[in-house]
Parts: structure tokens; C-alpha cells; sequence
């Protein structure tokens, strides 16, 4: 499944009537230049009545003065009425969920479940969700085109974002404000569900983990803790409780690893594990170059298990 | 004629005085050379030098970028590469390049001498030559700056940028910036009071216009960025949480003063372009320019505008909708005077009949580029379409074609068109053609295919891209239109190479048949003598102006005083009042400004004691610098022609120092506007740090006191100019009171336990005292120089422009002083 | 026109003047190149160290010497040298890495050193004449052409200023000061059988290590030298292997262990690791504040910040904690603190383990480092 990640395949209310905007601008500005390559034409090697025209305080007037002014004056027009658009209200039956940005990560919290996930948001399509940014550390700004505008996150700041989906789908986002290091690595994904399925989802989204199968994951998850995974990393129903990195509960069932970086398999999960400083680099996580080939294959069994 | 101002023929040895006298330093001694011709060469020289060395890394980014995933160029120096790339291009190459061909063409088009203060123009070259190397050089030590050129905490805070590399941009920058101010300065007393007699504000070329508004812009944009430089680096050294949430400090602070500059840095780049643009047109078309005025008024009003603008930086930052309506508005009406200019310029070309030269190519591929720029400008504007684009590459691209577009290619039809100036031939057509080819096709190639990535969802400074998102086509072409580009513009360098030599006496002569008086015949004293002007156009009118200039016939033809001078006029009519002894070649400004350089490059790599010792031998050589200015009257007034009698000194507010003076004070009094409104701007987000308890009145009230007695003695001090001790006595009162004013008032807070590091409303409040704190010390240190000039027989009541400059400066110091008192005290009570 | 000849630049004459002068100075400097070749070709001059230096090139070389010291020494700025650990840990390197040519207190060194040429001096008479900076250069630089090496771990300053704290106190040092500094008296007879019957002959490497680490792996009161016997032998092992093999850099362990065999090592580790660990530290006391900051470091770790909590890769009990993290219950606080500052400025880098502990000392400040290891120094060592 590939995501999409653009302005031009709206599948949001907000980015649709944005989309709308561009085409209707995009058209505009392409017939006033080539209007201004071909009165340049003109001028130069237009006949004379033409270069007469052309030359006179009248023509700078209204076609530098009055022209710009009435076309600018109705887009701006335009313009403020999909501006009040966007800050519209929230509606009774909103979707809330928390979003805080992290260098190279987003953390996801569902507000009214409390379910809590990383780099990627499941919203039922339809329903109005409303979205809380902020930053955990530097500025970063949260963008999904396909649905909307991006919004900053902000230290100190809580900025909303409301977002309706229209279409189900996998659409990709991506940090728009330079976060320093791997900033071009921390993306996410927004999957637009029936609200049948988001309900489902949620729901097995707040149970704890389901409990390793197999000696290998047996293994993985008593490695979790001895090589201390859990210092940074909760899995819920098992000791691991850490709160720095992301939540691990449900790790196998998102559709990417590492701020959709990687995908999610058996194989990233052992090469991320050992090798992301050179996958994603400076990001916060150590190296566990200690793990023996045998630790990290339990690890990354147990781990994809958590479905 | 009859009524020319001096008959012929002049006197033999006038000219090989007049030549002896403004001869240009050779050998090593070159270094010395203060003359604008020179300095103004050797600027746009080394702005260019930083742009081929900024584009190399646009070239090596894109081959980063052909391909997604591509591992040429890690992740770090990525980083770092499109972080110099933007400041590189912007803060050493865009606005220096401008001021460089001011420098280097203003003098001439009016026909003055020179600049007013020409060693003023050699120690802001040379600052920021040196420093501007070093700066790049950091990139080559993995110590270049790495937080993008608009560095926003907190990333660039010291917890998420431990290293020195943002200390790199911010002292590195700095100085940069005092270096463009300096030249700002020196570009506004020169346009203003040294024009041509009768060169009325309204026959003043167009391009002088946009240098004023320039270098005006400059005066009251470059402030901002210095005072958030200035607290960011305070933020980092000494903790003082002004960009900190925790400690009720606002990262948006930043935003908003950096966009305060960095939006009107935009026009600051592209209004001197398009001041080029209207010189060049006539000329090309045989025809004066179109709707002069109206030009004028749409330079000043992008000027004006521009500083409204800023906001539209932040549209994505959760801002509330009122300021957004207000500046989208705004964004979307500065369109308006660069339209006007746009269609004038069209109708300038179908008055006359454009000469397809390299210089009208490059203009018309300018109108092309800039065009589209603008267009995308207004998209931007509107707020739901920038939530999408921005910081996406289609704002790389649009910032490109209005950058590139408004700015490279008007500076590369000037090269083509004003280096017959000062060189004996054209450069070559053929490769001037090829060239504007290459560089025209490339730059579409390359930029117009990131607007489409953009909108594909193609964030900005990104050092790679996963494959499947559709981007790797726009990239791959993008990158081969960066090559094609880059190889127009190394078509242009061989031309320079292969044509170009220096040569300010035995130069091309008017070339293209242009109206304006830098092509009358020049030399390093610029023109024999100086014609009066009578319309914008003077070559055009008078057939014979050039060989009657060249003759002697009019004002100034020799160098009566046996120095260099040059004509200072009045600001509007343009009414000849004296003649300016000028200062010639110096060590000392060159070393003033290696001093500087070093002071500051020191400094960031924390050699604190050398960098003191470098600050102390930059105002030791400062001082020996001053020391020969204000030479008194030391000449009878002179006959410069037509009966027309001028002093050779004049003090007060005709004086071009004290208009300097006072345009310095305007960008002291700029950063202190734009630190109050930090201060508001800090109580309206974290009100809760503002204290409940307020030092005791008392010490507010003694520093007022102390304040007020100081400048009533520097005002006592002018009725003793003749007494030198009384003189003496009162500055030194004038030096304690004010020494005492500010210590009352760091100590009343320092006593009521505040701590700068304690919260956002400390630190301002400490900042408040701290620039104070600079302009005591800078008063304290002209107070003990007047003295010195005193002692040493060197001031009299005639002779008093060192102490008017004091003057000014201490009153100026003493109203900031008591305006800071009464914000800093008085504001918390009342909102409390 | 020639309205003017002197407006143009007369580069030609400027570039003449430069290239006559430029053609001089490189003739000169050929002629000096050549004839230094000859001389070094002919071999007339004697390396022979038997002969000595000619008279006065003596002087000049030791002038040349001095001033090569004092210069390259500026800007070094000396750390507070009067910790009693340093100058063990000094002392303790001392003996076996410097008194062999330098001699000791009481102890005179080979004749064979006499004859080498410039003969190492005795250090108690000639330290006086250095500056404590210029004492750090030279033992981290060494000299060359004298036979002074240079520190063999570069990134170790800490050790270095041991040295150099030691050094300083050297010409006050009797004979008997010295033994007891340098723990030269191994007392065999305390070594218990148990431990030879369970490692074999370990007699001189056990030697070495118990000069400083003391017989049960307690190190010495100070907090000079790190406790061992509250690690495990893997962990002991491991660390004895990184420094043989320079990926843990220590210019006092890898001679050490460069000098035993595999299989000594792991009779070493195995004898120190099975050695009862009893309470030295008292539980952190004095700032509260301090405490609690580097208790909730150690428990709960300060998650905003990204720092976890020690103790959960650093567990406590040993039959939990994995054999590659060592066990920080216990340990000296100064040896602590000085592994995380090696950690955090990037010196302590090459094992898969420190690249671990690299990221998670990066993100700690002095205090926090400081408090935290207070605060497990006096956790009880557990085993």
C-alpha cells in the first residue's frame, strides 16, 4: 500500500477546499503571466497605435494599479472566508486526540480512551477530530497535506488542528519545521478508517500487550527488561514502563517503524535495534551493538508478536 | 555658453594635483586604498567570491538530492551545508553585493568625489571580507552552523546545540551586520548631501532612490536581528531564558523579531535590483524611464510596507485569525508598487526601442523569473494556501524566483552593463548570450520543478527523501538545472576573466549611450569637474557636457584646499554649502577592522583574553582613526566656480557628521524599540513572571536625577568650549552622573534579589540595563576622548564637531536611559 | 587621451619587485635544503649516545627544550590537584610505568638507564624547576629524543593530572611514604588459599592488580581505584580484554593488561568477582536536596530529559542484572563520576557497551552525574 503524501489528492475538508483555492490560483497566475509575457511582446515589437498604448500613464495605472488591486482584494475575500473556515468549532461528537512532537518521533495519546500509540494516528472517517500539538523539545510542525494545512508545535504552546477525513486511505505526513539531525526522517502516517473498524482498532489499542508465543519470544520479552529496554519503553501488562521513547504495546501492528522510516517487519525491528544510528542518525536511541545475533532475533520476534 | 563657472583653459598643474592627490595606493600598500571605486570593486568582488561559494553548496545539496535515499552527503553536514547556503547567500552575498555596487557607483551618478566618510566604507569592507572568510571557513572544521539561516530556538538553544556552531552564526553574524549598518550610513549621508548641485530629489537616478530606501530599511530592519542575536547568544552563554517556555520565555520571541529583519531583507535584496533595472531600461530603450515618480513612490512604499509583513513567516504557528487577516492583507498590497514598477518598465520598452544587448536579456529574463515569483508571492499571502506550502519546497522555489529572479540576474545585467566603467572594453556578447542562455533555461530547469514537489508534500531542508512519493523525477531535474545554471554562471566568471581589466581612467566611456552622470569621463577623483545638474537625464541633453566636465569647466576642477574634497549639498534642493575634506588612504581602518573580526571570531571560540586584547586594539585603532577628523578651519572658504564662495567646515545639524551621528542614534533608537517590544511582547504570553514586588522607588528616582544632571552638564559643557577646564571639569561631572545613573539602576534590582537567569521578565529586564549599560560605556569613552581633543588644543568653540557628536550621542543615551527607567518601573506597576 | 598614468595600477612593476626578492629567498633556501642533505648523506655526524653532545649544543638543545615546554603548555589550565586519590592513582601508575628509568623514593633505578642518552633524570630533584601545566605536557606528550613516551591513552587527561598530582608531591617523599603509596609490600601471605586453590597460579598478575585494587578487590578507602569485587566476571573479564585491545582506552590498565594471557584474565576476574563485597560507603548524606536529585536519577530516571533510570539497566540484584552492565551499587562515587565525564566528553568510546552509555551520559549535566553517583555510592553493594 502505497501512502500518499500531497496537496493535489485532498482527501480532507480542509485540504480540499485548499486544493480548490490552488487550481483556481494556479490558473490565474498562469494566464496573468503569460498576459505579461505578450504585452511585453507587444511592447517591444508591437505597431505603433499598440507601443502608444502601451507607453501611457493610463496603461501603468490600471493594468499596475487598479487590475492588482480588484484581483487581490477578491482573493483576499477568498481567502479570509476558508481562513474562518479552518478555525471552525469543535463539533459535539469530535474526535480528541493529543499529538506531541519529539525529536525525530510523534507520540500520540487518544483522549477520551486514553489508548496511546506512536507515529500513526487511525481516525474514523467523517467524524470531526480534533487534534492538541505541542512540543516536547523544539519546534516542530505537523503535516499531513492530504487532509489539511500544517500546524506548528511549539514548546510551551498548545496549538489545535481539526481535521475531517473524507476518504479511507493511508496518508503519509511529515515534519515540516527543520527539528535539526534527522528532521528529513521523522514522518508519520494517518490511516482513515470506517468507523466500524477505528472503533475496533481503538479498542484492541487499549488492552495490554498479548503475551509472547514461542521460545523465541519467550526470550525477547525477558530480554526486553534484562537489556533495558524498559528503561525507555512501556509495554503494557509487562513490567517494561519506560516513558522516554514511544509505546511498544501494540509495535507490530503499525504499518512502519522509526517515525515511517522503515517498515515494520521482523527484519527492521533486528536492524533498527542494533544499527539506528546509521539508519536515522543522532536519533535518540542507543545502539545496542552488545546484542548477540541470537538476543536480537528473540527481540525483534517478541516485538513484531506485539500486534 | 557663456555662464559656465570657470573659463578655459585651467591652470597646468591643477589636474596632476588633483591626480597626485587621489592616487591610488599600489602595491601592498592597496590594502590602504579607501577610495569608492576601489572599494566598491573589491566589494563586489568578494560578494561574488561568497556567491560562487554559496552556489557550490546548492550544487553539491542537489547531487545529494538527484536521488532519493542517496548517502553522498550525511545527514550532519547536510545540515550544515543548506544552513551556510542561506546565510552565506543572504548575509554575504545578497546584501553586501548591493551595497558594494552603491558604493562602488552612487558617488559617480552623482557626481561627487567620493563618499563622505571613506575609511568608514574600507573598515566595513574589510570586516566583513575577513570575517565573512573565517565565517565560510568554519564549514571546513565541521563547526559551521547547522540550525537552518534563521536559527529558531529552541533548537538553537544551547540543550538542543551544545556545540559552538550556532555561536558561529550568532557573533559571526553580527559583525556582519555592523559592517552592513556602517555601510548604510555611509550610503545615506552620501546620497543625501553629496549630490551634484541642482540634482534636486526628483532628478536623482532611480537607482540612488533605491539605495536610499535601501540603506534607510537597513537602519531599521538590521537592529532587530542584531538585539535577538544578542539574546539568543545571552541566552546561551549566561542562561537568561528568554526564548525558554519554563521560565516564561516564548520561542515565538525569536520568530517575530527575525522576521521584523527578515522580511524586509527581502526588499532590502530586491529594491536596489530593481533600482538597477530602471537605470538600465532607458538606456537600452533610447527613452527616459516611465512614470519616474511613480516608481519612486512604489520604492518607498515597499520600503514601508515591507515592515509590515512579517507575520506572514509565522502564518502555520497557531497565531490568532484577526493578525492573520491583517497580514495576509498586507502581504498581499506590497504586490501592488512592484507591479507598478513591473508594467513602468514595460512602458518604458514600448516608448522606445529596446536594444537586445546581454544587459536587456538578462532584464527581460528578470521580468520573466520575477514575475512568476511575485505571483506565487501572492499565493503565499493567502493563509490556507500557505498551511500547505510552507516550509515545502514550493517555498524554496518561490523564494528562488523572487531572490534569483528580483535580485541575481538585475545584479548580472549590471555586471554586464556597468563594467565598462571601469574597464577599457564591453565585456563579450557572444559569451554574454550564452550565458544569459544557459542561466536562464538552467534556473527554470531547476527551480520551477520544485513548486510541484512542494505540492507533493515536499517539506524543506530535508537531506533525503524516501523513495514512492513521486518526488524522484522534480528532484533529478531539479539537479540538472542546477548544473546548467552553475555553468551559465561559470560562463560569465571566464568572461570577466578574459575581459575585465581594472582601469578607472582609461575605461570604455559611454558604451550604451546612457543619460546618467556616471558616464562622463571618470577617474579615481571621479570626475574633472562637477557639472550642475538640470534634469534626470544630463548626458541627453547636453551633447557637450562630458568634454566641458572633462575640461574643467564647472565646479571644483582642481583641489583648492590640497586635499581631497568633494562638494556637500543641501538633502532636497540639492544647494552647494561647503566643501568636504575627505579622508584619504589609511592603515588604520584596515586594521580597525581586522581587530573587529578577530574580536568577534575570538570570542565565539570562547579565547575570551585575546579577543579582549583584539577589542582594545580595535578601539585604539578607532581612536587614531577619529583623531584625524574634525580638521577645523583650516583653510579660507574656497571659489569652486560661477562666484559661487563655500567654507571648508561646518559644524552643527548641516554638518555631514552630525547627520551620521544622528542616523546612528536612529538605529540605537531602533534596537531599543525593538527590545520593548520584546519586553510587552514576553508580559502578554507569560504575564505570571512579572514580579509583585518592585525594587524600592528610590532607586529608579536616583538614577533619574543622576541622568538628568549628566546631560545638564554635557549641555554646560558646550557654553565652555573656549575653557578648558571648565570644560573638562563638567564632562567628567557628565561621566559620573551617568556611570552613577546606571548603577542605581542595576543595583535597585540587583538589591531586590532578581536574577537575570531567574525567568524571561529578569533577563529583559537585565537586557534593558545591559544596552543601556553599552551606549554609558560608548559615551563615557567619547566624554574622555572630547577632554583628550580638548587638552590637546584641538577643540574651540569653532572647532566643536567632536563635541557635538558627544552631545548627541550623551542626550541620546540619557533619553533611552529614562525611557527604560520608566518601562522598566513604571510598566509592572501599572499593569500589576 | 592620457589624462593619467598613475591611475592604473602598475601590477607589473609591483609583481617584479616581488618576483626578484621571491627568486633570492628560494635560492637560499635550495642551497640550505642541499646542503643539510649532504651532511646527513656522509654520515659524519655520530648518533653514538656513548659520545655525548658536542659542548653547548647541549645547552641549546635543552634551552630549545624548556622553551618548547613552556609554550606549548600555555592555556593549560591545572585542575584542583589535592585529592589524596589523585596522588594514589599517581603513585600507583608511578611505580610501574615510571620509576624503571626515573627511579623511586629509596629505590635508585638500573645502571643500564645511566647510559642512555640524555640520561633520565631523578625526578625528586628536578620536578621543582617545572610548572604544574608544564609537568601535564610533558607527561602527556613525552619527548622526543630523549626516550620519554608519551601517555599511551591520549584521551585519558584524568590520568595524566594523577601523575602530575603525584609528581608534585615526589621530592617530598620519603623512602617509606613511597612504599606505602605505591602498596609495594603485596602481602603474599594474605593471598588466600582459596583463591590460588580456585585459580591457579595467578601470583604475579594478582600482584599487580591488588597494588592498587587491594587483595579483595576493595580498592582503598580514597575512592582511588574502582571496587571489582562487586562486579560479576564476565563484566571484569570483558573490561580487562578492552583494555588489552585499546577499545577502553587507560594509560595505567593497558600496560596491565597487555602483560597476562586470556586464561589469566579470566582466573583474575573470576578471583576478584567471587570476593564478599562489604559495605565501604556510608548512604549518601549531607544535601538533601543532592540526594533526592540523584536518587530520583537512579530510580525513576528524569524522562523529560530523556535520561532513564540507572538502576533498570544497573539493576541491583546481580541474578537479574544482564553480565554486560556493571553493578554501580556500591562504587565509589569519584570512580563514577570520572567514567561518565569520560563518557559524556566522548573519550570512553570503542565497546558496543559504551556506545550505550555514551548517549545516556551525554544528556547528563556535572550536578546530575555528581548527585547520582553520590547517591548509588552508597546504595549496598549486592551480590
Amino acid at each position: 500500500m502505497e501512502a500518499q503524501q500531497s496537496v493535489l489528492s485532498p482527501a480532507g475538508a480542509d485540504a480540499q477546499s485548499i486544493a480548490t483555492l490552488s487550481w483556481i490560483m494556479f490558473c490565474a497566475a498562469a494566464l496573468i503571466f503569460f498576459g505579461v509575457v505578450l504585452i511585453t511582446i507587444f511592447a517591444h515589437k508591437g505597431n505603433e497605435a499598440w507601443r502608444r498604448r502601451l507607453s501611457s500613464n493610463a496603461f501603468i495605472f490600471c493594468v499596475g494599479i487598479i487590475f492588482p488591486t480588484v484581483t487581490l482584494v477578491a482573493l483576499l475575500i477568498y481567502g479570509l472566508m476558508l481562513t474562518g473556515a479552518r478555525v471552525m468549532a469543535t463539533e459535539a461528537d469530535a474526535l480528541h486526540i493529543e499529538v506531541v512532537g519529539e525529536q525525530w518521533w510523534w507520540r500520540v495519546r487518544y483522549t477520551e480512551s486514553g489508548a496511546v500509540t506512536a507515529n500513526e494516528i487511525r481516525v474514523p472517517v467523517g467524524r470531526q477530530v480534533e487534534i492538541k500539538l505541542t512540543s516536547a523539545d523544539v519546534i516542530h510542525s505537523f503535516w499531513a497535506p492530504n487532509l489539511a494545512g500544517k500546524v506548528d508545535m511549539i514548546p510551551g504552546v498548545v496549538n489545535v488542528i481539526r481535521l475531517r477525513a473524507t476518504k479511507t486511505g493511508t496518508y503519509r505526513g511529515q515534519c515540516a519545521e527543520y527539528c535539526g539531525g534527522p528532521h528529513a526522517l521523522m514522518a508519520f502516517h494517518v490511516i482513515a478508517l470506517e468507523p466500524a473498524q477505528f472503533e475496533e482498532w481503538l479498542a484492541e489499542q487499549q488492552r495490554p500487550a498479548r503475551s509472547p508465543t514461542g521460545a523465541l519470544q519467550i526470550e525477547g520479552e525477558s530480554r526486553f527488561i534484562s537489556k533495558g529496554c524498559n528503561a525507555c519503553h512501556t509495554i503494557r501488562g509487562t513490567a517494561a514502563n519506560g516513558a522516554i521513547g514511544p509505546d511498544l504495546t501494540h509495535v507490530g501492528g503499525r504499518i512502519s517503524l522509526a517515525a515511517a522510516t522503515l517498515p515494520n517487519d521482523v527484519r527492521s525491528f533486528g536492524r533498527w535495534i542494533r544499527d539506528n544510528q546509521h539508519i536515522k542518525p543522532n536519533n535518540r536511541m542507543p545502539p545496542f551493538g552488545v546484542l548477540t545475533d541470537r538476543e536480537l532475533a528473540a527481540l525483534a520476534a517478541y516485538l513484531e508478536g506485539l500486534q | 555658453m557663456t555662464d559656465y563657472p570657470h573659463a578655459l583653459p585651467r591652470p597646468k598643474a591643477e589636474l596632476a594635483e588633483l591626480e597626485k592627490i587621489w592616487k591610488v595606493p599600489t602595491g601592498f600598500r592597496l590594502l590602504t586604498a579607501v577610495n569608492n571605486t576601489y572599494i566598491g570593486l573589491f566589494y563586489v568582488g568578494a560578494a561574488l567570491l561568497f556567491f560562487i561559494l554559496a552556489g557550490i553548496l546548492a550544487l553539491l545539496m542537489r547531487l545529494q538530492l538527484a536521488v532519493p535515499e542517496n548517502t553522498l552527503i550525511d545527514q550532519g553536514t547536510y545540515n550544515q551545508f543548506f544552513t551556510m547556503h542561506g546565510t552565506v547567500m543572504m548575509f554575504l552575498f545578497a546584501v553586501p553585493v548591493v551595497e558594494a555596487i552603491g558604493v562602488l557607483l552612487l558617488p559617480q551618478m552623482q557626481a561627487a568625489r567620493d563618499l563622505p566618510f571613506p575609511r568608514l566604507s574600507a573598515f566595513a569592507f574589510w570586516a566583513y571580507f575577513i570575517g565573512g572568510l573565517v565565517f565560510f571557513g568554519s564549514l571546513f572544521f565541521d563547526l559551521a552552523p547547522d540550525g537552518g539561516w534563521f536559527m529558531y530556538p529552541p533548537l538553537t538553544s544551547t540543550r538542543f546545540s551544545p556545540g559552538e556552531n550556532a555561536d558561529f552564526w550568532l557573533v559571526g553574524i553580527g559583525f556582519i551586520e555592523i559592517s552592513a549598518i556602517a555601510g548604510a550610513i555611509e550610503i545615506i549621508v552620501g546620497i543625501l548631501r553629496t549630490r551634484a548641485p541642482g540634482m534636486t530629489l526628483d532628478k536623482m537616478p532611480v537607482f540612488a532612490w533605491s539605495m536610499l530606501v535601501f540603506a534607510g530599511m537597513i537602519v531599521f530592519a538590521f537592529p532587530a536581528v542584531i538585539l535577538a542575536t544578542f539574546l539568543l547568544e545571552l541566552e546561551r552563554a549566561f542562561d537568561w531564558p528568554f526564548f525558554i517556555a519554563e521560565r516564561g520565555g516564548d520561542p515565538l520571541l525569536w520568530q517575530h523579531l527575525f522576521w521584523f529583519f527578515g522580511h524586509p531583507e527581502v526588499y532590502i535584496i530586491f529594491l536596489p535590483a530593481a533600482g538597477m533595472v530602471s537605470m538600465i531600461v532607458p538606456t537600452m530603450t533610447g527613452v527616459p524611464l516611465r512614470a519616474y515618480k511613480l516608481i519612486v513612490v512604489a520604492l518607498v512604499a515597499t520600503g514601508f510596507f515591507s515592515f509590515g509583513l512579517w507575520v506572514h513567516h509565522m502564518f502555520a504557528t497557531g497565531i490568532p485569525e484577526l493578525s492573520l487577516a491583517f497580514f495576509s492583507a498586507a502581504s498581499m498590497a506590497v504586490a501592488i508598487p512592484s507591479g507598478i514598477q513591473v508594467f513602468a518598465w514595460i512602458a518604458t520598452i514600448a516608448a522606445g526601442r529596446l536594444r537586445l544587448t546581454v544587459p536587456s536579456l538578462f532584464i527581460l529574463g528578470f521580468l520573466a523569473i520575477f514575475v512568476i515569483g511575485g505571483l506565487t508571492g501572492v499565493m503565499v499571502a493567502m493563509v490556507p494556501f500557505d498551511w500547505q506550502v510552507h516550509d515545502s519546497y514550493f517555498i524554496v522555489a518561490h523564494l528562488h524566483y523572487v531572490l534569483f529572479g528580483g535580485m541575481v540576474f538585475p545584479v548580472f545585467a549590471a555586471i554586464y552593463y556597468w563594467l565598462p566603467a571601469v574597464s577599457p572594453g564591453r565585456l563579450s556578447e557572444r559569451l554574454g548570450r550564452w550565458a544569459f542562455a544557459l542561466m536562464f533555461a538552467g534556473f527554470n530547469v531547476a527551480f520551477f520543478p520544485m513548486h510541484i514537489a512542494g505540492l507533493m508534500g515536499m517539506p524543506r531542508r530535508v537531506y533525503t527523501y524516501a523513495e514512492g512519493l513521486g518526488w524522484e523525477w522534480y528532484n533529478l531535474v531539479s539537479t540538472i538545472g542546477a548544473f546548467t545554471l552553475a555553468a551559465g554562471v561559470a560562463v560569465v566568471l571566464a568572461d570577466v576573466l578574459l575581459n575585465f581589466r581594472l582601469s578607472l581612467a582609461g575605461n570604455a566611456g559611454n558604451v550604451w549611450r546612457a543619460g546618467t552622470l556616471e558616464w562622463l569621463p571618470n577617474s579615481a577623483h571621479g570626475t574633472r569637474s562637477i557639472p550642475p545638474v538640470t534634469s534626470r537625464e544630463p548626458l541627453w541633453d547636453d551633447e557637450k557636457l562630458a568634454g566641458d566636465v572633462d575640461a574643467g569647466r564647472y565646479y571644483l576642477p582642481g583641489a583648492p584646499t590640497g586635499g581631497r574634497e568633494t562638494l556637500v549639498t543641501s538633502a532636497v534642493e540639492a544647494v552647494p554649502q561647503y566643501v568636504l575634506q575627505v579622508q584619504g588612504p589609511s592603515w588604520r581602518p584596515f586594521f580597525a577592522a581586522v581587530f573587529t573580526a578577530a574580536f568577534f571570531l575570538l570570542l565565539t571560540v570562547k579565547l575570551v583574553m585575546p579577543a579582549l586584547l583584539c577589542g582594545v586594539l580595535t578601539l585604539a585603532m578607532i581612536i587614531a582613526w577619529l583623531w584625524q577628523t574634525d580638521p577645523g578651519v583650516n583653510h579660507p572658504p574656497v571659489d569652486i566656480g560661477g562666484g559661487t564662495v563655500l567654507p571648508v567646515y561646518v559644524t552643527g545639524s548641516s554638518s555631514h557628521s552630525w547627520w551620521a551621528m544622528v542616523i546612528l542614534l536612529l538605529v540605537a533608537a531602533s534596537l531599543f524599540i525593538a527590545l520593548i517590544f520584546s519586553y510587552l511582547y514576553i508580559w502578554t504570553v507569560s504575564p505570571e513572571v512579572w514580579p509583585a514586588r518592585m525594587p524600592a522607588v528610590i532607586w529608579p528616582l536616583a538614577s533619574a536625577v543622576a541622568f538628568i544632571l549628566s546631560s545638564a552638564a554635557i549641555a554646560f559643557a558646550g557654553r565652555m568650549l573656549a575653557r578648558r577646564w571648565a570644560l573638562c571639569l563638567s564632562i567628567i561631572l557628565a561621566c559620573l552622573a551617568l556611570a552613577a545613573a546606571w548603577y542605581f539602576e542595576f543595583q535597585g534590582q540587583w538589591q531586590s534579589g532578581l536574577r537575570p537567569s531567574a525567568s524571561s521578565y529578569a533577563a529583559l529586564v537585565y537586557t534593558v540595563t545591559a544596552v543601556e549599560g553599552q551606549l554609558v560605556v560608548t559615551a563615557v569613552i567619547m566624554g574622555l576622548y572630547t577632554i583628550t581633543r580638548s587638552l590637546a588644543g584641538l577643540l574651540t568653540p569653532v572647532r566643536r564637531a567632536t563635541y557635538d557628536n558627544t552631545m548627541l550621542l550623551w542626550h541620546y543615551t540619557v533619553g533611552q536611559g529614562l525611557l527604560g527607567l520608566l518601562i522598566v518601573h513604571g510598566f509592572p506597576r501599572l499593569a500589576g | 587621451m592620457p589624462r593619467s598614468q598613475n591611475k592604473h595600477v602598475t601590477w607589473r612593476v609591483v609583481l617584479a619587485s616581488w618576483r626578484v626578492g621571491a627568486i633570492w629567498l628560494g635560492a637560499f633556501i635550495a642551497i640550505l635544503v642541499m646542503g643539510g642533505f649532504l651532511v646527513a648523506w656522509s654520515g659524519v655526524y655520530s648518533v653514538a649516545a656513548s659520545r655525548g653532545h658536542w659542548p653547548g649544543f647541549r645547552l641549546l638543545l635543552e634551552f630549545g627544550m624548556r622553551s618548547s615546554v613552556r609554550t606549548h603548555a600555555l592555556g593549560i589550565d591545572v585542575p584542583n590537584l589535592d585529592d589524596p586519590a589523585l596522588v594514589e592513582r599517581g603513585a600507583g601508575h608511578f611505580q610501574g610505568g615510571c620509576a624503571p628509568c626515573h627511579g623511586a623514593p629509596g629505590r635508585p633505578s638500573s645502571p643500564i638507564v645511566y647510559a642512555m642518552l640524555p640520561e633520565p633524570p631523578d625526578l625528586g630533584a628536578t620536578v621543582p624547576a617545572w610548572k604544574t601545566n608544564e609537568l601535564f605536557w610533558i607527561v602527556k606528550n613525552g619527548l622526543k629524543y630523549t626516550g620519554m613516551p608519551a601517555w599511551p591513552a591520549q584521551q585519558r587527561d584524568d590520568e595524566v593530572w594523577a601523575v602530575v598530582a603525584f609528581l608534585q608531591r615526589l621530592p617530598n617523599t620519603t623512602a617509606s611514604e613511597y612504599q606505602a603509596l605505591a602498596n609495594l609490600e603485596p602481602r603474599r601471605q594474605e593471598v588466600p588459599i582459596r583463591a590460588l586453590a580456585q585459580g591457579g597460579p595467578i601470583g604475579t598478575g594478582l600482584a599487580a592488580c591488588s597494588r592498587c585494587h587491594a587483595l579483595d578487590g576493595a580498592g582503598r578507602p580514597s575512592g582511588a581505584f574502582p571496587r571489582l569485587d562487586i562486579q560479576t566476571a564476565e563484566y571484569l573479564f570483558l573490561q580487562l580484554q578492552s583494555y588489552d585491545q585499546d577499545t577502553r582506552h587507560s594509560g595505567i590498565m593497558q600496560p596491565v593488561a597487555a602483560e597476562l594471557e586470556e586464561a589469566e584474565m579470566r582466573r583474575l576476574a573470576e578471583y576478584y568477582a567471587s570476593q564478599r563485597p562489604v559495605q565501604r560507603q556510608e548512604p549518601a548524606a549531607g544535601n538533601e536536596a543532592s540526594v533526592a536529585r540523584g536518587q530520583r536519577l537512579a530510580t525513576i530516571g528524569l524522562p523529560d530529559q530523556g535520561i532513564p533510570p540507572c538502576l533498570s539497566c544497573h539493576v541491583e540484584d546481580p541474578a537479574v542484572r544482564d553480565p554486560l552492565y556493571p553493578a554501580l551499587s556500591g562504587q565509589y562515587a569519584s570512580y563514577t563520576i570520572q567514567q561518565l565525564e569520560l563518557y559524556k566528553s566522548g573519550r570512553r568510546r570503542g565497546t558496543p557497551a559504551a556506545e550505550i552509555m555514551s548517549v545516556m551520559a551525554e544528556r547528563l549535566t556535572a550536578e546530575q552525574i555528581k548527585a547520582v553517583s553520590i547517591y548509588l555510592s552508597g546504595l549496598q553493594a549486592a551480590r
